[in-house]
């Protein structure tokens, strides 16, 4: 049974996965597995992107996604006679199969199936199915992948990045095939500054708590620059506390239930010198 | 279920450096004359491991090895787009009020409509131009505009082909071409380290591996190596910054934009407004200087001038220390990061890298950053383990194996013997910059044009010293352009003077040759349809992927579209009606063919390559590939500076004084007066030219100052049209009347302040004219910069000085002077402009033609637009 992982954490956002989808499926038709993708507007392959923080503490999320091949697809269960399984895990959508399109769309919880008015038909990734039966090693957005970020290949051989990856919206329990490593989280990012002396403050301790049950979940220094990066959070509201010897503790209140948070230029004082 | 999904596979370089080298070596599928697909070259597919000898390089018990396929961009896996596009122009065509022989309306170049006209028609007229332009003004009245980056091709060679038709028959006025990517180091840094031709560290060699074992960080200085190396390298340099990110290096991006690399590597982003980074560098010596924390001795013994500097920085010379503090006004570096920067960059080992382009070295006084940067890698050692200026673009360019840090490859594939292109300008002595093209055109009689050196980037350091003039003394005035390459206003300098220099009435016949109606090709008179590199066989090289080194024949693909000829073809089919005229065009195509086959000049290619030791012709011919394994014994060669640093006499530089001199020896003896590029570099606030900065008069109704990269999604002005780009985020958004604009990146505190939000329309613009954009309101570009890529496709409003373009092609209201006065590069980053608002459904009321013209969002304009009845 064939999966796919992607490392987040080796994604360049250069789209190749996304452009690679659409030479191959644009303009071709690879019947009985696919008619022709649209050219624009529909992504059987698509890079989303996000941009998180404040300048200058600024990260840009790449999240590539497609079709799951669920083992539980909802899309099989909404069209039972056009939408199949594969042995090695795919799930097909026979194109000339009758169907109601705008029910299977709306079947699927991930947004990967495509209406194609023209046709009359919907679509997904098929995996490049078409290639894997004729001896092609990987469908067509991993081969273009130049960093390792997309990787394909035999459930077994991932197991060990499998067990430690994550798939998107488990909550819908459709046992996705595909699967995520590094998927960040929310962050809080600060540069500690004296400003009185003009200066980072380098080697403070920033402790946070996670307000509801005051765990500590993260305790670092700052570094050579005055930076502190907490990540991997999960979207809650923490405490901060930032304190290094001969200066006022300092206390702040993050809520990362929207989004991450950065603060520019946090402000350490002095103890002041006893009168 | 298995069905036939393969096709005839050819291996083809699918590139647009132009010039006869490049690399993104894919192999495309076809079948039944389609093209199926475009994927990766998988070395297997060409070659055995024992045939590659794949190099490895071990650092902190890790393994990073040059991979197993081509590591392609996604401009060359979407290239079928640009094949096919609708813009192509497929026929010969003619401005319809254009007469040779009565009104030719010059006026109306960049308005007026196009029409049909045959292959045979185009070629007569041309060929009466050319001999009427010969017999009344002489050869060199024709300008040949034969230069820049588009498809790489070799024997059909997409620029100058035209022009060495012309040389063997009288010659011909050259635009000289610039390093457009890195004039800074070219009129800079030369002058303080030689390192000819480049003016960037050219000794590589193992550097990477270097900084891979002993480097404590990188600081990539405007650098974007997820952007500019797609063009022509691939993205084996994103693969590297990965590879020295797990080893631990630290990172910093430096740049008014958290640019592309900085969107997906991690480090520390340390904004800085455009074109101010000198400014940041003289606070970094500052603190270097008064904390005593540089390398005292090497300085002594390796450089020249430091004392002279050193004055300047702590204030001597004009009463202001160069404080952090000092520069905080300038730059927008908070003091306390500029310190913390600099204390951690004194104790650490650390090396800059570049990849061609980031803004400071195309703005205006580029040598100053570009100088300031060598001085503060000299403070700290430069050549010591793990330090250098680290070039991740490029490999082994000019085919010195040594420009090149990666491990060596047994051979560096060149085939001169089969080029066609773009000729050397070194020597030749009727030129003009292309950076002054709008001035030489519109020059009144009588009038001189005057600048150093002949500006093509091979040229030497001293060259910069010969003082060159336009016209040349009994040479004429330019009274016919031919063009190669109709993308200068999307380009260069001052992109709206270049529109009115080409409707200038003294130049009175203008041919434009290319495969897309795009950018100034509406400036044309005569336009001949140019085919794309799949529709002809070619020979090409790959030595620039930073994996392994090819040369290979490339099949063409699928028939010419239309009636398209390659641009070799083009020149000849010109040269045949020229002969009609006997005497200097007697015989033209056979002196201009050699009565060489396209596979003759292929032979002859491999021949001027050398690479007998790899195989023969006959094999060549037959496998069509031949691949350059590494080289033996690579791990020994000599790192890079280090015997430099170990003893500078050992590996003199190629400066008069053989050391780094930061007070350049050159520019003291020739220009001792300049206060633009003064013999020790400064920060330079304005000049008369150049008032690009905040503290400028302008700035009160331009407050922004603007970063125009080199774009992600396009090289330079090229692929705008292909449809599956355009509907990347970051590509193009989407306005409220459907048609996809540039966008414009502005942060969300300015925007509140100017009351834009996403998706807006919005005019840049200062007093050289305007040009749309489409908001993109996010944190990766810093308070007061404004971030919009240039080369957007030419969309004209209002053409000429004070215009309005919808494309948004920046190019346009740069700067129209040089980088300074004695260095004739181009400033087109870092300048100032103003952005407001605009209801696009009002102006196109207004402008009901421009606004009407045949556009599909998905691709942009069409070239049915400028034809009278759309044929």
């Amino acid at each position: 049974m064939k999966v796919f992982v992607f490392d987040l954490d080796a994604c360049n956002g250069c789209h190749n996965c996304q452009v690679a989808c659409k030479d191959e499926h644009c303009a071709t038709n690879w019947l009985p597995y696919a008619e022709e993708q649209p050219d624009t507007g529909q992504f059987w392959c698509k890079v989303d992107e996000e941009v998180c923080g404040r300048v200058p503490h600024v990260r840009v999320n790449y999240l590539p996604h497609l079709c799951n091949h669920c083992d539980n697809a909802p899309c099989i269960v909404a069209a039972p006679e056009a939408v199949y399984k594969r042995e090695d895990g795919i799930v097909i959508i026979d194109p000339r199969a009758a169907h109601d399109p705008e029910a299977l769309v709306a079947s699927c919880p991930y947004g990967a199936i495509f209406w194609n008015k023209e046709l009359g038909i919907a679509q997904k990734c098929t995996g490049c199915a078409h290639l894997l039966d004729d001896g092609w090693a990987e469908p067509r957005c991993v081969d273009s992948c130049c960093t390792g970020a997309l990787r394909f290949g035999n459930e077994e051989d991932f197991a060990e990045e499998i067990a430690r990856a994550e798939v998107l919206i488990p909550e819908a329990g459709t046992a996705p095939r595909v699967y995520y490593l590094n998927k960040p989280k929310r962050f809080i990012a600060a540069t500690i500054v004296d400003i009185e002396a003009d200066e980072v403050v380098e080697d403070a301790m920033v402790t946070l708590q996670r307000i509801i049950d005051d765990e500590v979940v993260a305790e670092v220094r700052t570094d050579e620059l005055g930076d502190v990066w907490l990540e991997n959070l999960e979207p809650d509201r923490y405490r901060m506390r930032v304190s290094k010897e001969g200066y006022l503790d300092l206390h702040q209140e993050f809520d990362l239930s929207e989004k991450d948070r950065s603060v520019p230029e946090m402000r350490l004082y002095r103890v002041p010198a006893a009168v | 279920m298995g069905i036939e999904t393969r096709g005839e596979t050819v291996y083809r370089g699918i590139a647009w450096s132009a010039f006869a080298c490049s690399a993104n070596t894919a192999a495309v599928d076809v079948k039944d004359g389609k093209i199926i697909r475009i994927r990766p070259l998988h070395y297997d597919e060409v070659s055995t491991e024992e045939q590659r000898k794949p190099w490895r390089i071990e650092a902190r018990g890790k393994v990073f090895e040059p991979g197993k396929k081509t590591l392609l961009p996604p401009l060359s896996l979407t290239y079928k787009k640009r094949i096919y596009s609708p813009n192509r122009v497929l026929f010969p065509m003619k401005r319809v009020d254009w007469d040779p022989n009565g009104e030719r309306n010059p006026q109306n170049r960049g308005l007026s409509k196009y029409e049909r006209i045959s292959w045979d028609e185009a070629t007569t007229l041309i060929a009466s131009e050319i001999k009427r332009i010969h017999d009344t003004y002489g050869p060199l009245a024709i300008m040949c505009q034969a230069d820049g980056h588009g498809e790489t091709k070799v024997v059909h060679a997409p620029h100058g082909a035209q022009a060495m038709m012309l040389e063997l028959c009288g010659g011909y006025t050259l635009q000289a071409r610039q390093p457009d990517s890195w004039e800074g180091w070219y009129w800079g840094a030369k002058h303080m380290w030689g390192m000819d031709p480049v003016g960037m560290q050219v000794n590589q060699r193992n550097l990477y591996k270097d900084v891979c074992e002993h480097g404590d960080a990188v600081l990539y200085w405007g650098c974007d190596l997820e952007t500019t190396p797609w063009g022509w390298g691939g993205q084996q340099p994103s693969r590297m910054a990965y590879f020295l990110e797990e080893l631990g290096l630290k990172s910093f991006f430096v740049s008014p934009d958290l640019n592309y690399t900085g969107a997906c590597h991690r480090g520390k982003w340390i904004p800085v407004l455009p074109n101010t980074d000198a400014a940041l560098q003289l606070a970094i010596a500052y603190v270097w200087i008064t904390e005593g924390t540089y390398y005292k001795e090497y300085v002594e013994s390796h450089t020249v001038g430091f004392d002279w500097f050193e004055y300047y920085v702590l204030g001597n010379e004009d009463g202001v220390p160069k404080t952090p503090k000092w520069a905080e006004e300038k730059c927008g570096v908070p003091s306390y990061t500029i310190k913390a920067f600099a204390r951690y960059w004194a104790k650490h080992a650390v090396s800059i890298a570049h990849a061609d382009g980031g803004g400071m070295i195309r703005s205006p006084f580029s040598h100053e950053p570009a100088r300031l940067e060598i001085v503060l890698l000299a403070m700290q050692g430069l050549g010591r383990p793990g330090t250098g200026q680290l070039h991740m673009i490029e490999f082994g360019q000019f085919g010195f194996d040594e420009w090149n840090p990666m491990p060596r490859s047994e051979k560096y594939f060149e085939v001169p013997g089969a080029y066609h292109g773009w000729m050397e300008t070194i020597g030749r002595q009727n030129f003009f910059p292309k950076t002054m093209t709008p001035q030489a055109l519109t020059l009144p009689e009588g009038e001189k044009l005057r600048w150093y050196g002949h500006v093509v980037c091979t040229a030497p350091r001293a060259d910069q010293f010969v003082p060159f003039e336009f016209p040349a003394d009994g040479a004429p005035m330019i009274h016919m352009v031919v063009s190669d390459s109709p993308s200068w206003t999307t380009c260069w300098n001052g992109g709206y003077s270049m529109q009115e220099a080409l409707r200038n009435e003294r130049v009175e016949t203008i041919v434009m040759q290319h495969p897309w109606f795009e950018n100034d090709t509406a400036f044309a008179d005569i336009i001949l349809p140019v085919n794309t590199m799949f529709e002809e066989k070619d020979v090409a090289v790959d030595n620039w992927s930073g994996q392994f080194n090819m040369m290979y024949i490339q099949d063409d693909c699928i028939e010419p579209l239309g009636e398209s000829k390659s641009d070799y073809e083009c020149a000849i089919e010109v040269a045949k009606k020229l002969e009609r005229y006997g005497g200097p065009y007697e015989n033209l195509v056979q002196r201009y063919t050699q009565g060489k086959t396209v596979d003759e000049w292929i032979e002859a290619g491999f021949e001027s390559a050398q690479a007998d030791s790899l195989m023969t012709y006959d094999e060549f011919a037959e496998k069509k590939m031949c691949l350059a394994p590494t080289a033996d014994g690579w791990e020994d060669d000599p790192v890079a500076l280090r015997a430099w640093y170990d003893d500078p006499a050992s590996q003199p530089l190629s400066t008069p004084t053989r050391k780094i001199e930061i007070y350049s020896t050159g520019l003291a003896e020739h220009f001792p007066d300049d206060t633009e590029r003064p013999i020790v570099p400064h920060w330079i606030e304005e000049t008369e030219e150049h008032k690009e900065r905040i503290s400028s008069d302008r700035a009160v109704n331009y407050p922004f100052l603007m970063v125009t990269n080199h774009p992600r999604w396009r090289v330079h002005s090229e692929h705008d049209d292909v449809t599956w780009m355009r509907e990347i985020r970051t590509c193009k958004v989407e306005g409220p009347d459907g048609y996809l604009y540039e966008p414009v990146w502005m942060n969300p505190v300015d925007a509140g302040k100017l009351g834009l939000e996403d998706g807006d329309v919005v005019r840049v613009y200062n007093e050289r004219g305007s040009v749309l954009g489409g908001m993109y309101v996010n944190e990766r570009i810093m308070p007061g910069a404004v971030y919009q890529d240039h080369g957007a496709r030419v969309d004209p409003i209002v053409t000429g000085k004070c215009g309005l373009d919808r494309g948004g092609a920046n190019n346009l209201i740069c700067p129209t002077a040089t980088t300074s006065k004695n260095a004739a590069g181009e400033a087109t980053n870092g300048f100032l402009v103003n952005v407001e608002k605009v209801d696009v459904f009002s102006l196109a009321e207004e402008y009901p033609e421009q606004f009407g013209r045949e556009y599909d969002p998905s691709d942009g304009l069409r070239v049915s637009a400028w034809l009278v009845d759309g044929q």
